[in-house]
This record gives structure tokens, C-alpha cells and sequence, in this order.
């Protein structure tokens, strides 16, 4: 048995792709794997550039790749994490993954002949199955990474998540003397609306708040559910003036529209506390302290109410 | 300890990596056509909890990617190149690609993959073997998540062999840590081809 017949009737059967270039980068030979998959015979795209054998290929790209294997001699890899494929090739799953091409893990390696470099080798590994099944993964679980900081009924993010997101951000605000400012806020007498209308009215009423407060904020305020009732905003680069407009803007959007709910007309508010961020807080619990203080004032003053925290001091 | 090397294998251990570093930066200063700056490695003999704090006491890490290497006689590890900077998004023109050509992710795989096999290759030759890689993997990207990944590692082996080695290249404010990791069982391999290189002087 000759050994390297035997080897080359092996790299035949592959299920990857054996492509040798010149350093001219012509083609030079290649497996059954690519002349099955390509469609392309090798007595005809021998000797020619592999950019017009596979005119899908980036050329800039390809000359940078393989410039670090001729002058390094080292190996370079390209990963369909990062380029899905090279080579435009179909694969074997085309009914059951909705990959148009074949997704490839490719490796260059530098071809030497007699201790001198003499060409490029590029191997061609179908990965379509893992990208396929890599790809739902990540879905599933940014789907469940979703759900798992989302309140159920609201859609807004959840007591963790929120507080978690807020201890975070203090830390960072106290680190680089960011401005930040937080607001706490309570439905008025929500018990009674559940009492007189029932708990779906009520489910209603807190989807509302969620949906329209969400609409209002800018995308870098973390909005959260903080229990029952009550909700928290966290205000990022923001001071006290700034989020008391806020605060009142919230006040306003929740009074002036009441909800529908089987044809009765509910109107709701919501008193708000105010705190901001200072040299005394240590912990973030601090500023949620506060805020509720200020809310504890607004909800005594009366309802539909927007107060500052006591080291702020001022009340609407 | 047994795994320990004792003060020769060490003394001629330092000895390989340093010429191997020397040839290695001369390489990429000429094909990254600037300077490269290799600090002096540390060697040193760890167990799994001593590298996971060691990680994770590297809070400003904003990028970590895995590199497997195995040659002839058993020598086989893991390189991991751990990134600082965040203005690693200037490594494409380092490396010759055009802008927007690739992403931040590809070009950290790039340069770390030219920095480990450039190494390991001239490391190979100095003890008369040949590296095969495994392809690099970015494990984590930004700070939050090198942070978290580090936590979830179970890091649940004995003792490993580290090297580690700093990379600078000053012209393009870029610096990384090359970690080299191999395990336990094949210290044993590499003390038997030191020995041999000893015996040979």
C-alpha cells in the first residue's frame, strides 16, 4: 500500500474543503469536497486566480489574511461567528436551516515544499449545523435573559432587574461625579379603584401608567415596577430641576386622561417623590430612601402631588 | 511541590521564552511595521483559584480570546490574550484592512492569533518541535461580560504552568497580556525536553 495514495483517497472523501493557492494566489489543486460543492471542475480554474474561480471572495480582506501567513508563517483562521462563510457554497441542509450558503470555519496554513513556503492552504469546514443551532441558542436565550428582567403584567423591567440596574449606575455616578436623579411614585387610592371596579380595571390602570410613562422617557431611563403599586425612574445625567420636570410631566400624563374600562370612565393619578443624587449618599438604598420620604410627604400633603426629597425641600 | 521545575529548568525555561520573545517582537515590528514592545515574562506555577482572582483583579479587561496549541512530545496549552484598552478598534489599520472591513470582534481573533502563533512558533523551533492551533475564540467582549464570564469559569484544576508576557505597541496605544496556561499534564513533558536541552549544553 502506498501511504500517500491511500491519504489522498481520504482527503477525497472529506466533508471539508482542501484548497492549495500559489503564492500568486492562483489555484493549484483542490478536494472532491470543493469540486462537488462548487460546481467547478479543476482542469479548468487550475493556474487561474482564486478571485475569479470564487469572485464572492473580499479581496482586500483575503490579501490582508494571507500576507500574515506568508510573512509570519504562522496560521490565520476566519470563523463564521465573524464571517459566516467565505465561499459562496450551498449546503446540506437547505430545507431544514434558513442558511442561504454553507457557514464556514476557515483556516489558512502556510504550504511549504523542501523547508520553503510555496503556497497557501486553505481548509473549509461546513459548520452550518453548529452556526444553525448556536444561532437558536443565542435567541433563546436572550429571549429568556428578556423575560427574566421583564414584569409580567407591565412589560416594563422588574423590581431585580430595576434595582440591580440602579445599584450600577450609583456606583458609576458616584465614581465619575455624574448627575443622577431618581423618581418613586405610587398610584393614588389604587385600592379602591381594584374595590369598586375589580382587579382587571386595576390590571388595566398600571398598564396604562407603564405604557404611557414608557413612551415619555428617553431611551437611557431605567423605568421599573417596583411592587404593587409603585414604580421607580431612574433619571441618568440628570439633576433635581430636571427631574422634577419630569416628575411633573408624569403627575400630568396620568391625571388629565382617565382609562375606559367596560364603558366607565376611571380617572387616576399618582403622587411622585423626588431624590437626587449627593456627597452624603453611600448607598443607593440612600437615594431610594429619599425619594420614598418625598413620597411619603407628597401622599400626606394630598394626592396628585410631586415632592422633592427633604435634603431638596420643596414641595408643588 | 512535584510539579515545581527546580531552578535550572526555570533558569533555561526563561532563557528559551526570552530568545523566543526576541525573535517574535523583530518579526512583528517588521510586519506590523512598527514597534512591539515585550515586557520580561513571569513564570510561575498556579492552581485554578490562583488565576481566576488574578483574572478577575483585572477590572479594566475589556476583551479576553482563547487560542489552543499542541506540538510533538506531549506540549500542549492555552493562550489567553487579555485586552485593556478599549481602543483596541484601531488594530484593523495595524494590520493592513481597509475601515469597516472587519469588526472590533475579528480583529481582536486577528491580532491575537498573530501574537500567539508568531510566539509559539519561534518558541516551537527553539525545542525542536512544530505548534498546531486550535482557532481562536473571542470569549468575552467588554467589560460587564469578561467580568461575568471570568465568575462563571469553574477554574476546577490542580496546577498549571502560566507564562505570562505584556505586548505594547505604542504607536497605536495597544496593549494586551499574553497568558500561556499548560496543564498539569504536561509539565511533565515540557521538564522532559528542557532536561534534554540541558543535557545537550
Amino acid at each position: 500500500m502506498n501511504s500517500d495514495i491511500e491519504l489522498t483517497q481520504v482527503t477525497e472523501q472529506l466533508n471539508s474543503g482542501i484548497l492549495l493557492l500559489d503564492l500568486d494566489l492562483n489555484v493549484v489543486s483542490w478536494n472532491r469536497f470543493l469540486a462537488v460543492h462548487g460546481d467547478q471542475k479543476i482542469s479548468a480554474a487550475k493556474g487561474k486566480s482564486v478571485f475569479d474561480v470564487f469572485p464572492e471572495l473580499p479581496k482586500n480582506w483575503f490579501e490582508c489574511k494571507v500576507a500574515s501567513v506568508v510573512q509570519l508563517g504562522t496560521p490565520s483562521f476566519c470563523s463564521w461567528e465573524q464571517r459566516h462563510h467565505l465561499f459562496e457554497l450551498p449546503h446540506t441542509r437547505p430545507f431544514t436551516t434558513d442558511s442561504d450558503f454553507m457557514a464556514q470555519n476557515c483556516t489558512f496554513l502556510p504550504f511549504n515544499t523542501d523547508g520553503k513556503l510555496t503556497g497557501i492552504c486553505i481548509l473549509i469546514e461546513d459548520v452550518t449545523d453548529v452556526c444553525h443551532y448556536q444561532t437558536m441558542l443565542k435567541q433563546t436565550m436572550f429571549e429568556l435573559e428578556q423575560a427574566n428582567r421583564m414584569d409580567g403584567l407591565t412589560r416594563i423591567f422588574n423590581r431585580k432587574h430595576w434595582e440591580d440596574t440602579l445599584a450600577k449606575e450609583f456606583v458609576r455616578a458616584k465614581r465619575y461625579g455624574n448627575q443622577l436623579s431618581l423618581i418613586m411614585f405610587d398610584l393614588d387610592k389604587f385600592k379602591q379603584i381594584n374595590d369598586n371596579y375589580g382587579h382587571q380595571c386595576g390590571d388595566l390602570v398600571l398598564t396604562e401608567t407603564a405604557s404611557r410613562i414608557s413612551d415619555m422617557l428617553r431611551e437611557v431611563d431605567v423605568f421599573g415596577r417596583y411592587g404593587g403599586e409603585e414604580f421607580g425612574i431612574l433619571l441618568t445625567e440628570t439633576n433635581a430641576a430636571g427631574a422634577k420636570e419630569v416628575g411633573e410631566r408624569i403627575r400630568t400624563i396620568l391625571s388629565s386622561t382617565p382609562v375606559t374600562f367596560e364603558k366607565q370612565t376611571i380617572s387616576f393619578s399618582a403622587c411622585i417623590g423626588i431624590s437626587s443624587l449627593n456627597t452624603m449618599q453611600t448607598r443607593y438604598e440612600d437615594l431610594i430612601s429619599e425619594a420614598d420620604n418625598a413620597l411619603y410627604s407628597a401622599k400626606t400633603s394630598g394626592r396628585n402631588q410631586v415632592c422633592l426629597a427633604p435634603s431638596l425641600r420643596m414641595c408643588s | 511541590m512535584a510539579y515545581a521545575l527546580n531552578e535550572d529548568q526555570q533558569d533555561c525555561l526563561q532563557e528559551l521564552i526570552n530568545v523566543a520573545m526576541g525573535q517574535a517582537s523583530d518579526q512583528l515590528a517588521r510586519y506590523l511595521d512598527t514597534f512591539v514592545f515585550l515586557t520580561v515574562p513571569n513564570i510561575e506555577l498556579v492552581n485554578g483559584q490562583g488565576l481566576s482572582s488574578s483574572l478577575e483583579s483585572n477590572t479594566d479587561s475589556t476583551a479576553v480570546v482563547s487560542q489552543g496549541f499542541f506540538g510533538y512530545e506531549g506540549i500542549r496549552g492555552e493562550a489567553l490574550l487579555v485586552y485593556k484598552h478599549k481602543d483596541s478598534d484601531r488594530i484593523g489599520d495595524l494590520l493592513g484592512y481597509e475601515p469597516g472591513e472587519l469588526s472590533v470582534e475579528e480583529q481582536l481573533i486577528d491580532i491575537s492569533s498573530i501574537l500567539t502563533t508568531t510566539f509559539l512558533n519561534v518558541f516551537a523551533s527553539q525545542i525542536e518541535n512544530q505548534m498546531s492551533y486550535s482557532a481562536p475564540k473571542l470569549l468575552a467582549h467588554t467589560q460587564d461580560t469578561v467580568d461575568d464570564y471570568i465568575k462563571q469559569i469553574s477554574f476546577d484544576w490542580d496546577m498549571a504552568l502560566k507564562v505570562n508576557i505584556n505586548y505594547q505597541v505604542t504607536d497605536y496605544s495597544f496593549n494586551c497580556e499574553m497568558i500561556l496556561l499548560i496543564p498539569a499534564a504536561a509539565i511533565e513533558n515540557i521538564k522532559t525536553v528542557i532536561d534534554r536541552i540541558l543535557e545537550d549544553y
